[in-house]
């Protein structure tokens, strides 16, 4: 019997439509063609409101220019704990769906950031990818480097700040980010995507992309731009024993890899039909040895951040030196990153289902540990013991 | 239920005269289907109706014959005088799919009675044309290949002269007509495709056309339901032979059953060479086929963007042909240049990611096939072949398919994909008698096995389809 999966993409978040395109290509796209499943598509609307309905299975449904519209017109569903997770559709027709696995395809907040892991963990119900505290850490661009340069491996010099500090103390903030050397990147820490990112070479610059970047985010990292720059990024699929598909090299049209690089070009190198098409070599042409130490770093990196499933690492290298610099790590990359896995020898058909049993292999294995005990303590309540 | 559900849908009607239309009209191909289909509602699944003069004359029938049949029901209800029009009146309400349906037939029938008449004056009409018409009219007749052969003539001729011929896949009787009608008279070349459904066919077709040259493409088991046998399908395609001297026909020596046929005089063709003209060094790849052409006084490199070895002797056929109308060499050389794979017939297309897929979706005869299959076995790379097999070869159903397996297994191919249906099952016995050393995947439907590719290949990969079944069969 066909297993019942639901795919949940869209939300709140600035990578919404960009969620849309990867639940569509290449996680519904090959969960349908596999034939194994039955498909629920559960699409959260930019304001919070879930809907689960099988014409979404097609992304043509998302081309229309009503479609949002459409959505509104359909029946709400909502969520049951009872025994795992169900889809539930209430009113005088009302049905319930029971799902055995879950395929989260949220980019950025409320998604990304753990905060989905977090809600089907409390379901018990499996789902693929990082789990919620691989999720929320990876999310924090500032955590992600404090945990990664705690377990001693190279990241940029920066330093970071919070809204109200800035705020309060933004000479302060000033004197320390001068303390690095120009140029320099400005970034929203939470955000993907490079939404609210920028690349200043004055003091001047800084200030604007300072408040550019708290627009978007309540917490902003300043580091050293890495120049000469070589951007390499990896994905890696595993649990236990991480696999690495091929060290990819974004082909920036602007000074740094912003949104429309990676979504809107209309290049032809990377291929794939997903929401990165074209804008990479891959594989990087970068030589053996270097590639090497990156996909070895790499899997320390997801290893050290306690990733499962799936994650992009992606590197700052110095040209000149080759001195190699973990930037940050995604833990839903766009579109699953499949044109580059297609390029390791790895379909998307084996790709997705391949995730889809990684998730049930780490949900397993979940199933031995014991999250309660036994204790007397609620009949001790208001005893002597406890008044002491 | 959902069929009788389905058969009360108002898109019935629609369906009914598509299928109609699909089973070019035959009344015993569309009943076979029509005890097939489970869901009224989608039977256009590759194809759209086409609102011919014939099929909106039917698409009215239908819905008169509801109007008719609900208006009846109405006065029984209201009118009869017994307890039992109410009964009456709810089966007339229920049986309105049996009433349209015979309503549709009718119309049809009468259609029919009407259209000889008429076949018969616009035939008359395009023979007394053709017979003033100068240009040079040339007659292509075939179980297969007789739209490529089409093409290629149409190319390659088009360099020095005029030349007119009917698109897609007109070759019936009222199609010719019409394109005779558009003639406008000053052209230098028509080219004709005789379609063939029985016995007779061919002779009525040549009859009007009177063609000055004739190219037998082959003959094999497509339309063999029809003709029952091998021999009365060669009989039938050989009609064309009564109507044009031995000298000026073309037979291609690649198929055994016309090549046993041929007589004194006939030119035959093949990947070898034609007439006086000799092939060397063939071969052909994704990008196309190149040849050296010599006789005893010239030698002549040519490229065709046209795919596979076998294509090599209509293109020779086409330049002998040429040459002999009075084509200079440099025009026939720039002809064949132009070649190109036609719409569904072993046209290469690159997906985005490093995937070719090769459309041979409207090849569906075993001679056809065979070429593929050597095509597919000299290229390098992971190789999928995606078939649903072939229709309407009658008692050799098994045999044909059979020999398809063999094939595939012999030629090494990595994936074969098959659809379920009645015939596939044979294509895998013919792998596995050969010991197939590759993957035999299944899958529903062609748009499912197509979804399912699309997800699991991998860059470098080829995708071949094979004849994707019309609705009627699918």
């Amino acid at each position: 019997m066909a297993k019942t999966i639901a795919v949940i993409f869209g939300g709140k978040s600035a990578e919404h439509d960009v969620s849309i395109i990867t639940a569509h290509i290449p996680i519904i796209d090959s969960l349908l063609a596999s034939g194994q499943f039955d498909v629920w598509p559960v699409y959260i609307a930019k304001g919070g409101s879930w809907y689960a309905d099988k014409v979404m299975n097609d992304l043509a449904f998302f081309k229309q220019p009503d479609w949002e519209e459409k959505v509104a017109r359909m029946k709400k569903v909502g969520l049951l704990f009872d025994s795992g997770l169900k889809l539930s559709w209430g009113g005088m027709f009302g049905k319930t769906v029971s799902i055995d696995i879950v395929f989260p395809s949220m980019h950025g907040t409320y998604g990304e950031d753990g905060s989905l892991m977090g809600l089907l963990r409390m379901a018990g119900v499996p789902f693929v990818g990082c789990d919620i505290f691989a999720s929320a850490v990876a999310m924090d661009k500032v955590l992600t480097k404090q945990v990664v340069a705690a377990e001693g491996m190279p990241v940029a010099p920066y330093v970071w700040f919070t809204k109200s500090e800035w705020e309060k103390n933004r000479a302060a903030i000033l004197a320390r980010a001068k303390m690095l050397s120009m140029p320099l990147f400005v970034k929203p820490v939470h955000l993907g995507s490079s939404i609210g990112m920028a690349k200043v070479k004055s003091e001047k610059e800084l200030e604007n992309a300072i408040e550019v970047a708290l627009h978007y985010d309540d917490k902003v990292l300043v580091e050293n731009a890495i120049e000469p720059l070589l951007e390499i990024t990896l994905p890696i699929m595993g649990n236990d024993k991480p696999r690495t598909a091929q060290c990819e090299r974004p082909l920036n049209k602007t000074e740094f890899f912003d949104f429309k690089d990676k979504y809107l070009s209309e290049g032809k190198k990377g291929g794939g039909g997903g929401a990165n098409v074209g804008y990479s070599e891959v594989p990087a042409k970068i030589g053996d040895e270097l590639t090497t130490k990156i996909k070895e770093m790499g899997k320390r990196v997801y290893k050290t951040l306690g990733c499962a499933g799936l994650a992009r690492v992606d590197f700052l290298v110095k040209d000149d030196t080759k001195e190699i610099f973990v930037n940050e790590v995604n833990t839903l990359p766009g579109s699953l990153y499949h044109h580059n896995w297609k390029k390791a020898g790895v379909s998307n058909m084996e790709l997705v289902l391949g995730l889809v049993r990684l998730a049930e292999e780490r949900f397993g294995n979940e199933k031995g540990t014991s999250y309660t005990f036994q204790s007397d303590i609620l009949r001790k309540v208001g005893g002597p013991k406890a008044q002491e | 239920m959902t069929r009788w559900l389905s058969r009360r849908h108002p898109r019935y009607i629609r369906s009914i005269v598509y299928m109609l239309q699909a089973s070019e009209y035959s009344i015993r191909d569309f009943f076979r289907w029509h005890e097939r289909v489970e869901d009224f509602r989608h039977v256009e699944k590759r194809k759209r109706l086409d609102f011919t003069l014939k099929a909106t004359l039917l698409y009215v029938s239908g819905w008169l014959a509801t109007f008719f049949a609900l208006a009846a029901a109405v006065l029984v209800f209201l009118n009869v005088g017994t307890p039992w029009n109410y009964v009456l009146s709810a089966l007339i309400v229920l049986e309105i799919p049996l009433i349209v349906l015979l309503g549709v037939l009718v119309v049809l029938t009468a259609l029919r009675f009407i259209q000889v008449p008429i076949e018969w004056f616009a035939m008359e009409q395009a023979r007394r044309r053709l017979t003033v018409h100068k240009g040079i009219k040339i007659a292509i007749a075939g179980s297969f290949g007789k739209t490529s052969t089409r093409e290629i003539l149409r190319a390659v001729l088009s360099e020095g002269k005029k030349v007119a011929a009917p698109s897609g896949s007109h070759n019936t009787p009222l199609a010719i007509a019409a394109f005779v009608r558009s003639l406008k008279g000053d052209e230098d070349v028509l080219i004709f495709e005789l379609g063939e459904y029985y016995p007779g066919d061919v002779r009525k077709l040549a009859r009007t056309i009177r063609p000055d040259w004739g190219i037998i493409t082959g003959v094999n088991e497509a339309h063999l339901e029809k003709f029952k046998s091998l021999q009365v399908t060669t009989d039938t395609i050989f009609e064309l032979a009564e109507f044009v001297d031995p000298t000026q026909l073309y037979i291609n020596g690649e198929n055994e059953l016309a090549r046993n046929r041929r007589k004194h005089g006939n030119v035959l063709y093949s990947r070898e060479g034609a007439s006086t003209w000799q092939v060397s060094g063939l071969t052909s790849d994704l990008t196309g086929t190149r040849f050296t052409l010599s006789n005893d006084v010239s030698t002549f490199n040519v490229k065709s963007r046209l795919l596979g070895l076998h294509m090599a002797g209509p293109l020779v056929a086409a330049a002998d042909i040429g040459l002999r109308l009075g084509l200079t060499v440099a025009e026939f050389e720039r002809g064949i240049g132009k070649t190109k794979p036609f719409a569904h017939r072993l046209e290469p297309r690159q997906w985005e990611d490093g995937v070719t897929f090769l459309d041979d979706s409207y090849n569906g005869n075993p001679d056809g096939v065979r070429a593929v299959i050597e095509f597919l076995a000299s290229l390098s790379g992971r190789r999928f072949y995606t078939t649903p097999g072939l229709v309407e070869t009658g008692a050799r159903i098994k045999e044909v398919h059979e020999a398809i397996g063999t094939e595939l297994a012999k030629a090494g191919i990595e994936k074969v994909v098959l659809i379920k249906n009645s015939v596939t099952p044979h294509i895998e016995a013919g792998l596995k008698n050969t010991a197939c050393k590759g993957e035999i995947l299944w899958y529903d439907d062609m748009p499912s096995a197509l979804s399912a590719l699309r997800a699991s290949s991998l860059p470098g990969d080829i995708i071949l389809v094979q004849n994707d079944w019309p609705d009627q069969y699918a």
